[in-house]
């Protein structure tokens, strides 16, 4: 009881600090969502494979998603953008999952299972599409990325094609474009 | 939820201008007193807002840091910063070329992250934490494309309701920018 009151107090005390820079800053996350979402990757490169846990303890490996676009996201529950943009993952994942060939996986860092479901239980609608676990960071260290979060986009033949830094409004209309061109591309 | 909304009802202030069009403007947590700086100049921006000391506590004690850690790290003066473009360009910047100042004229440089995760290996500071850690800080340098933003935490040796001046600078293609966020305050 102690422990998830500390949690709360916690949680709460760095969304405060967070919404409050983003009121001040005028909504950066929003502005990002009114201009670019993603940004092209020069050169495309192949993206590093990985293989890790999801939530149930089954493997999920990267590299069988050949063939799908890709969109994998960088977080921690830590991480106020990163909480702030994954309901508009999951809202993406509802117009697309089982529907198209887009995947969505976010690669939770340095966390556990339990951390991830106790942020759940805060969200309105829980995250459906498969949450990974890079306990040691190990896979992020071999990706290009400096802060979280950070988002990247494969296109079908496993090619890092797009990245967005900062927090996003995955289902925006921006957004969408982007992944549904994607989806158009090489059938 | 309520709860975070209701904390931020702020009081914004100009308090400074730089040449061009650079500016700052600070402002004040009205419930917390919490101050912030949001510095602008043609589509760059760098936010600082205050972390107090019990802020950080909190964080790195949720983190799994010990007592003893979180206290030192609590000693310094903690600011979450935000760094944003709105350009059309990418913008590169390294927080080793930021400076700040204290009015003695002796430009210093920020504690970065790496600095500290040096000591926390010392300190035997577990894996799980320096992750957490690490990732909680500014990235120490950064290429935005048009749209990208990222934020995380910024030390500063400075001690507690301290002022300073605090130098940033960027690349904009082959162009350095510099500008400076005056009268910057840790926070008490």
């Amino acid at each position: 009881m102690l422990e998830q009151y500390r949690r709360f107090v916690v949680r709460n005390n760095m969304l405060r600090v967070f919404l409050a820079a983003m009121l001040l800053f005028g909504s950066v996350a929003a502005h990002a969502a009114d201009q670019a979402v993603f940004s092209p990757v020069p050169g495309t490169p192949l993206a590093t494979d990985f293989k890790l846990l999801n939530m149930n303890d089954q493997q999920v490996s990267l590299s069988k998603l050949r063939g799908k676009v890709v969109l994998i996201n960088f977080w921690a529950t830590w991480c106020p953008p990163c909480r702030r943009e994954m309901p508009s993952l999951q809202r993406l994942w509802l117009q697309h999952g089982g529907k198209t060939d887009l995947r969505i996986v976010a690669v939770n860092i340095g966390e556990n299972a339990e951390t991830v479901l106790d942020f759940m239980g805060t969200l309105e609608a829980s995250p459906t599409f498969p949450i990974v676990f890079d306990k040691d960071s190990s896979v992020l260290r071999h990706w290009p990325i400096k802060g979280l979060p950070t988002t990247f986009l494969l296109d079908r033949k496993g090619r890092v094609v797009y990245r967005a830094i900062g927090g996003r409004e995955f289902d925006s209309p921006e957004s969408v474009s982007v992944i549904n061109k994607l989806l158009a591309d090489d059938k | 939820m309520a709860l975070a909304i209701a904390g931020v009802a702020l009081v914004a202030t100009p308090a400074a201008a730089e040449d061009g069009q650079a500016k700052t403007e600070h402002s004040v947590q009205a419930e917390t007193g919490i101050e912030s700086w949001q510095f602008t100049d043609n589509g760059v921006g760098v936010l600082l807002m205050q972390i107090s000391p019990d802020q950080a506590r909190a964080f790195f004690i949720g983190r799994g840091f010990q007592r003893d850690d979180v206290e030192y790290y609590a000693s310094s003066c903690v600011f979450m910063t935000l760094v944003k473009n709105q350009t059309p360009q990418p913008v590169y910047y390294r927080l080793g070329d930021w400076r700040f100042s204290r009015g003695d004229g002796i430009a210093r440089p920020l504690k970065l992250k790496d600095e500290w995760l040096r000591e926390w290996k010392k300190r035997g500071v577990s894996q799980s934490s320096q992750i957490a850690f690490e990732w909680s800080q500014h990235p120490v340098e950064q290429m935005l494309e048009p749209g990208d933003w990222n934020q995380g935490m910024t030390t500063f040796l400075v001690p507690h309701g301290e002022r300073f001046d605090l130098t940033v600078k960027w690349k904009i293609g082959d162009n350095i920018h510099v500008g400076t966020i005056p009268e910057v305050r840790c926070a008490k």
